[in-house]
């Protein structure tokens, strides 16, 4: 038997039952290359079966591990090949199907979100690319588990501004196809810059090109223990604390690692990654901001909040990556602000701007993610805002992505119930400086230089 | 393959705490190989590993079983497979 001290044992369970410390998804990447057939009734139906065949077990297998180690695994997700290369033809009704297909197959095997409705298009459009986004709003608005994303920018291939514009259409027309329930059908559209492939975290998980043909990726998160550890040494110097935060990330990244070994094992799939995400949920404890605050800022938005987030992000990476055979997805923090009650409280006080945000965006994970907009904005203003986030990531050679909810019938000081683990927020100013002019000219950004960097 | 579990119990003191928890886990055919128990200003602390042999008891037998102790005598009961604790700690 192997010792582990009293203070060790305690030390766990307190993690998981006071301080929220829970495996966030067991993720489930398909490959469905070999799904593709001549008409599309028959391409729908053989990605129905299959996703049904490789998923069928994984509820199942993760309240089995969820038991056996009084862990909570709070998501079981599948992520598939993004579907503009498996349908890749020019009829958007066809993607509307396939759509109904991945929504009913997420609903059998008794899954909340399917990802993977999505394109790469930073450098150009296929026929099967610009009949896709011009499904989203269809697939979108008619499915309840469908998640979609599309990558619109590169470090490689600059951004591509054409897209950036049809997003910002995409997302203007799912904000009114839903508007009845707050636009909520925008917290399923991620526009991305440098989109991992191995993502296991919603609304932008998607199986890419270069993944096995079935792997399991988990995410780990906890917060709470990290803002614990924080709050007990408020005297901790700067290389004190970042050491504090790497030796809890090491710990709580273990448990995504017996997680991820163990399911991949059951499932019969390989063990893809873990993403060393601390994932923010509404509720009280589980909280980015309150992690900010118990270093020493009255809120998130504080001077000091920007360099506060790059200390966190990058001990979080050097305490987890040790810990696990491989990371990948999105590993960092994440600051969404209508999922984070402590940031969405600061955004409402008027202490954390949209700018913050987004230059917090340079030194994490994610980008401007889950923020509610005037219903009202502008489509030049909202693919300006994405542009933004977009230049960012293209620059820093880093993923970004941008979630943005235009709140139908909502405007500024309205405050935006979304339900569930989506949270609420209020509806965030975006600059009224007219744009059109710039964001209309045309054609890609050309990508960064990646010498001579300054 | 003997199973190895580890059993945390916490809550306000009584008596007969720990004798009740040990015998919902003899009742399900497991075995304690290790125990320790403190009480500190009134709250019952107590870590108990628990191993079976396959055919003897599943942990989700054991957990409920214990977890329905647990309710009934007023302590918060936990079942955890050891390899949580091993890998969270050890390398």
């Amino acid at each position: 038997m192997v010792f582990i001290t009293a203070q060790e044992i305690l030390e766990t369970v307190t993690m998981i039952r006071s301080e929220n410390l829970d495996v966030r998804t067991v993720t489930m990447g398909i490959c469905l290359d070999d799904c593709a057939a001549g008409d599309r009734r028959r391409t729908a139906e053989r990605i129905h079966a299959k996703i049904v065949r490789r998923a069928g077990r994984l509820v199942e297998v993760a309240e089995e591990l969820q038991r056996k180690y009084g862990v909570p695994i709070v998501n079981k997700r599948v992520s598939v090949t993004p579907i503009a290369e498996v349908v890749a033809g020019d009829d958007p009704a066809a993607y509307v199907e396939v759509a109904h297909a991945l929504d009913a197959a997420a609903e059998e095997v008794g899954i909340d979100f399917l990802g993977g409705f999505s394109a790469l298009v930073q450098k150009g459009f296929t026929r099967g690319d610009a009949a896709l986004i011009e499904a989203i709003p269809d697939a979108i608005g008619a499915t309840r588990r469908v998640c979609s994303s599309v990558n619109v920018a590169s470090t490689r291939a600059g951004i591509n501004m054409d897209a950036v514009l049809r997003m910002a259409d995409v997302i203007l027309a799912v904000s009114r196809r839903t508007a009845e329930e707050d636009s909520i059908g925008c917290a399923k559209i991620v526009v991305f810059c440098n989109a991992p492939e191995d993502n296991p975290f919603m609304a932008g998980a998607m199986h890419g090109s270069g993944e096995a043909e079935c792997s399991i990726n988990v995410a780990i998160s906890g917060p709470g223990v990290v803002r614990n550890v924080v709050a007990a040494n408020p005297d901790a110097s700067f290389i004190e604390l970042a050491d504090l935060i790497k030796r809890t990330t090491f710990k709580i990244t273990r448990v995504g690692e017996l997680i991820a070994q163990e399911a991949s094992q059951m499932l019969g799939a390989e063990l893809g990654i873990i993403d060393l995400s601390l994932a923010p949920t509404p509720a009280v404890g589980d909280s980015i901001a309150e992690i900010l605050e118990s270093m020493g800022l009255e809120a998130a938005g504080a001077p000091g909040t920007t360099a506060a987030l790059a200390l966190l992000n990058d001990a979080v990476k050097k305490g987890g990556t040790m810990a696990t055979s491989s990371t990948g997805g999105l590993s960092g923090a994440f600051i969404p602000v209508s999922e984070d009650k402590a940031m969405a409280r600061a955004a409402a006080d008027g202490r954390l701007p949209i700018e913050k945000l987004e230059a917090m965006t340079a030194v994490c994970s994610l980008g401007l993610d889950m923020i509610v907009v005037p219903g009202d904005i502008s489509r030049d203003a909202l693919a300006g805002t994405i542009a933004d986030v977009m230049a960012i990531g293209m620059v820093n050679s880093k993923t970004t992505g941008a979630r943005l909810i235009p709140a139908a019938g909502k405007g500024l000081g309205d405050w935006v119930e979304l339900g569930g683990l989506f949270g609420a927020g209020p509806v965030m100013k975006v600059s009224a400086a007219a744009n059109s002019a710039f964001v209309r000219r045309g054609g890609r950004i050309p990508p960064p230089l990646q010498s001579l960097t300054n | 393959m003997r199973t190895t579990v580890i059993v945390t119990a916490l809550g306000p003191d009584n008596h007969g705490l720990l004798a009740q928890v040990a015998t919902t886990v003899a009742e399900q055919n497991a075995n304690v190989d290790d125990v320790s128990q403190t009480v500190s200003n009134g709250m019952f602390t107590m870590i108990m590993f628990v191993s079976f042999d396959q055919g003897e008891t599943t942990i989700a037998e054991l957990k409920d079983a214990l977890e329905a102790t647990g309710e009934r005598i007023g302590l918060q009961i936990h079942v955890q497979h050891e390899n949580i604790f091993k890998f969270m700690h050890r390398i």
